[in-house]
């Protein structure tokens, strides 16, 4: 019995000690981490792939006394913790990377950054397409962001599918053929007459959608900030569009980004994808064996903008001067150019749009396409685009949608009418 | 010392033989529940032993490749990762160590008090106990977030630990326990002898509750281990825990790197495996008291 | 208790005096303290951690504040009133409830069977006992990996066992009904082993003399859980039936890591699995809307919803005749 006892004492406090151990060394941990402040450490927060690492180490260089440190999540996340952080005045880093869909939320309360024209951003106006520069634009003047990349589109496509269903593979030859959508539908028409067992034209009905709203201007806003999807004729248009691409049996009806679709690139059950320049490195990434078999032609309508991002100063940053050099850098052309030489996230500055090296820039992934020259064009031809708050609820809102339609859940009409009134709540 | 010890191993066997070996049947339906369970774990081993693409197979693939060394090496390469993976699992050790001794102790003690002791407004406090469990997490997060901020704890792992050392789950566990497992013959009996609360606490309840302190240790390991919600708001991937740096895995580039992801999720349960062992034993242990004590 | 000298060195009966009086006020106030004593670690971490969070909530509840602007308007009650017209909400309820019930009610059943099982004499005993907890040590990161992929519809692995037997394609994401069924899978397949280590852990302490009385009475193993073990059990069955109705009702991250990219928090195209938690983490954190206010007062509806539920769960289970003394 004393045995048992002294044993379970000896457990006890066995137990204790590790715990107070631990405890000692989570407390001594802590404590180390504050100990180095010699050097500035510059913090800067995306998501997905910038493709900043090698411009990082290059800045290090030329700067002793600055690190960089990176953090990355996923897209949703990303801007969920942003707001949190914005919201409770502390977690953000230094430089917060916001895209197109949320630019127009934080241009509203521009409180919460820095204003870049503090630090000579004015001079970097005319680098950009005006409705580029105008979206990290607050109403009061305030610039809180330099532009990255943007998402201008064209169309990717499986040259040996329309091989097998007897279309013609020659980009040029094809962007003439679909100039306008309805001449795109009549394509993806003579294509399914003939095209292999179970491939379908078009991959998803949101992603074909968010490619014809990306052309609309106005989309969803006025330029006063009225929220106009309910009446503007161009919102319409795009969702008829795409019904009448389901209904013509056009459309597989995948759920972008879901597993499926990722697991279509590698089967080949579509043939065409509509393709902001960063989808090309999605496609890349998804299916490497498809290398050579994809090539790029112009989008039906010209021009289109879908995607983009922009590169911001918190106000709770500790190095704002420091900090906002560092976005200079990472924006200036020479780093667009190599980031989009590298990862192919498209310049967002004119004179790296014209330059040779770009417009000359072809990807063998895409049988060599001249993919600098044609998303290039089609950003410079880009009227603007206004944005509102709720761009991205509207947005899910839609998506939502067509997959209802697509699921087979409801009719287009019955769908459309709950779209109207999700695009009312949202926005109340 | 008292009627705990004496042995009582007749009995236990005469009923054993009658009661307790398991029929043919009983291990076809166990081996059917553990095939059910350890499958997602068996085909996440899978899909990080092969390369990415294994992932998207179709028909899937069901046999281990021989990537996983490979990819273990590229999780504790931080330079390809983005996230030191070692102090993260360091981390995690720290918090949820600490928090299950915390838990278990101080739970124990709460669910005593509940279950055997006198005091005023002990209905009216056990209900508002269990009343905290109701409030969903997900709101507390922002104000729970701004204190976090007031103490200084940001990216700090005592923001994650402290909130966690004692749990309303916890309390209610010892108490249900207590209340059934802890005859109140034996405290009476103790009381009698001259015993503080202490130490009816300490000599009768303590051994008593060995089984559901080791489950409740053991379950309060795990979901410590597991916890990503709150970790993944407070701290970043410069001072991370294991959930928290496998979700930095998962975004590091455009197209996640499943096989590296799930490494990452594999090698993070060998520690858990590891406990469970050692306090795997407490619950068998909880037989034999069991058994002694009729 | 044998004393020792006192810390100023007085031994014997000198030193024993003035011991016994602190010793006898002690054991006078024992009684009364130690119970408050002993619950005041918990009320502590609470009161620190989790009062201000609730104050704060509550509070928020009936202002119109957004997350990102820090000037608000006191609106009274006016949230909860577009609460009770608000037909998402009342979806997300209903979603909440059908999960529970799918997941929930099978799960305890299985649960109390698998402990009942694991209670007896048998080889590598400590090995089934692990394995049926090693769904709770999987992340979940892993899970929603692994669930999702499984039960996807054109290459998901259960769509591929079920095209064995003829049936093709079932779209479990899409359908309600379906999406219901997968997320109780999921939710069970993780939870049952957690609950039948609970019950197992509880059964350690019946006496087994019980079990010879029953056996001399004629009664087999069956008579025997049914007349024996759920009795003596009733307590911890009365805690895992409250718990689960707290955490199903709360359901929130194994539909959240189901949903596609693309569906941006609303639980499905047509939100036929948003559950509660769900819609609140939407309408405050998860879109564009950041409606602070108005998502703290679905928080405390849940709450109200929770109680109530427990409350009737509590009842019902109570029935359960208590064990003989």
């Amino acid at each position: 019995m004393k045995g048992r006892k002294l044993r379970r004492g000896r457990l006890a406090l066995a137990v204790l000690l590790v715990a107070a151990a631990a405890l000692v060394a989570a407390l001594a941990a802590t404590a180390a981490s504050a100990s180095k402040q010699d050097t500035i450490t510059l913090t800067i927060d995306v998501f997905g792939d910038f493709g900043y690492h090698d411009l990082y180490t290059q800045y290090e260089a030329s700067h002793p006394g600055i690190t960089i440190k990176e953090d990355t999540e996923d897209y949703a996340p990303h801007h969920t913790a942003l707001a949190q952080h914005l919201a409770t005045g502390a977690g953000a880093d230094d430089i917060e990377a916001i895209e197109v869909g949320f630019i127009a939320l934080y241009t509203d309360q521009p409180q919460n950054f820095v204003d870049l024209r503090q630090y000579g951003a004015s001079d970097l106006k005319a680098r950009y397409p005006a409705w580029k520069w105008d979206q990290a634009v607050a109403k009061t003047g305030s610039v809180i962001g330099l532009g990255t990349d943007v998402g201008s589109l064209g169309i990717c496509y499986r040259k040996d599918l329309f091989q097998k269903a007897g279309l013609p593979t020659n980009p040029a030859v094809l962007s003439k053929m679909w100039s306008t959508w309805s001449k795109f539908f009549a394509v993806g028409k003579q294509f399914q007459a003939h095209a292999p067992k179970g491939v379908k034209f078009i991959d998803s009905g949101s992603n074909l959608y968010n490619a014809i709203i990306g052309q609309a201007n106005p989309a969803y806003y006025s330029p006063s900030g009225n929220v106009i999807a309910a009446t503007n004729p161009k919102v319409k248009a795009a969702w008829n569009q795409t019904m009448v691409a389901y209904g013509s049996g056009l459309d597989l009806g995948l759920s972008a980004f879901s597993n499926d679709w990722n697991t279509g690139f590698k089967k080949g059950t579509f043939a065409t994808v509509t393709c902001p320049a960063w989808m090309m490195g999605y496609i890349q990434g998804q299916a490497p064996a498809t290398k050579g078999k994809w090539n790029i032609a112009l989008v039906p309508g010209g021009g289109g903008n879908w995607g983009g991002s922009f590169l911001t100063v918190t106000k709770q940053s500790q190095h704002p001067a420091e900090a906002a050099d560092l976005v200079k850098f990472l924006t200036s052309p020479a780093s667009e150019l190599y980031v989009f030489q590298h990862t192919g996230n498209l310049p967002s500055e004119i004179p790296v749009l014209k330059s040779k090296a770009v417009q000359n820039f072809r990807n063998p992934f895409f049988s060599n396409a001249p993919v600098g020259k044609i998303f290039a064009t089609s950003a410079l031809a880009l009227k603007p685009q206004i944005l509102g708050p709720h761009q991205g609820d509207i947005q899910t809102a839609a998506t939502n949608a067509i997959q209802r339609v697509e699921q087979k859940k409801q009719s287009p009409s019955a769908s459309w009418n709950q779209f109207l009134k999700d695009v009312g709540d949202v926005s109340g | 010392m008292t009627s705990l010890d004496v042995p009582q191993r007749r009995s236990h066997r005469a009923v054993a033989r009658r009661f307790d070996t398991a029929g043919p049947l009983t291990y076809v339906f166990l081996i059917v529940v553990t095939i059910v369970s350890l499958f997602p774990l068996y085909w996440s081993l899978v899909v990080a032993s092969h390369t990415n693409d294994a992932v998207y197979a179709y028909p899937p693939k069901l046999l281990p490749g021989s990537n996983l060394f490979h990819n273990i090496h590229r999780l504790f390469n931080s330079g390809e990762v983005n996230v030191d993976f070692t102090k993260a699992l360091i981390n995690s050790a720290i918090v949820a160590s600490v928090v299950t001794v915390s838990v278990v102790f101080f739970s124990a003690l709460a669910g005593f008090a509940f279950a055997k002791l006198e005091f005023r407004g002990r209905t009216l406090l056990f209900v508002l106990v269990l009343a905290t469990l109701f409030v969903p997490v997900q709101l507390g997060l922002i104000p729970l977030y701004i204190e976090m901020i007031h103490f200084h704890w940001l990216n700090n792992i005592r923001a994650v630990i402290a909130p966690n050392l004692v749990t309303a789950f916890g309390v209610f566990l010892m108490r249900q326990y207590i209340v059934g497992a802890v005859p109140n013959e034996l405290i009476a009996a103790a009381r009698v002898d001259g015993c503080s609360t202490w130490r009816v606490f300490w000599h009768v309840v303590v051994p008593a509750v060995r089984p559901v302190a080791a489950v409740l240790g053991l379950l309060t390991f795990m979901n410590t281990w597991n916890d990503f919600l709150w970790p993944y708001i407070v701290l970043n991937a410069r001072n991370p825990t294991v959930q928290v740096a496998i979700s930095d895995i998962a975004t590091v580039a455009y197209v996640p790197d499943y096989s590296l992801i799930l490494t990452g999720c594999f090698v993070s349960i060998l520690p858990l495996l590891v406990v469970f062992l050692l306090l795997g034993r407490q619950i068998i242990g909880g037989i034999m008291q069991g058994a002694i004590k009729g | 208790m044998i004393p020792g000298p006192t810390l100023d060195g007085r031994t014997g009966a000198a030193a024993a005096a003035p011991r016994r009086g602190r010793m006898m006020a002690w054991r006078r106030l024992d009684p009364k303290v130690s119970p408050y004593l002993y619950i005041a670690p918990f009320f502590f971490i609470f009161g620190v951690f989790g009062l201000f969070p609730l104050g704060y909530t509550a509070w928020v509840s009936l202002t119109d504040r957004n997350l990102l602007n820090p000037a608000a308007n006191f609106i009274g009650l006016h949230n909860y009133a577009l609460l009770i017209h608000d037909s998402y909400f009342w979806n997300a309820v209903e979603n909440t409830f059908g999960i529970w019930v799918l997941s929930t009610v099978p799960q305890l059943c299985l649960a109390l069977l698998i402990a009942h099982v694991l209670n007896a004499q048998m080889r590598v005993r400590m090995f089934f006992r692990m394995s049926v907890l090693l769904p709770q040590v999987t992340s979940l990161v892993a899970v929603a990996l692994i669930f999702t992929q499984m039960f996807g519809h054109q290459y998901g692995f259960v769509n591929y066992l079920l095209g064995l037997v003829g049936i093709h394609h079932v779209y479990w994401e899409a359908g309600r009904l379906t999406s219901w069924i997968a997320l109780s899978v999921m939710v069970t397949w993780r939870w049952t082993g957690y609950n039948a280590l609970l019950y197992l852990a509880a059964m350690q302490s019946i006496p087994w003399d019980l079990y010879e009385a029953a056996a001399v009475d004629g009664a087999r193993r069956w008579r025997q859980f049914i007349h024996v073990t759920v009795p003596m059990l009733r307590p911890t069955i009365i805690f895992t039936v409250i718990i689960s109705t707290i955490g199903g009702l709360q359901l929130f991250t194994e539909p959240y890591l189901f949903q596609p990219r693309t569906s941006g928090g609303t639980g499905g195209s047509a939100r036929q699995y948003q559950t509660i938690v769900m819609y609140l983490y939407e309408k405050f954190l998860g879109s564009t809307q950041f409606k602070f206010g108005y998502a703290a007062a679905i928080a405390w509806c849940l709450v109200l919803l929770i109680a109530v539920f427990a409350l009737v769960n509590y009842l019902v289970v109570g029935r359960i005749r208590k064990a003989e003394p």
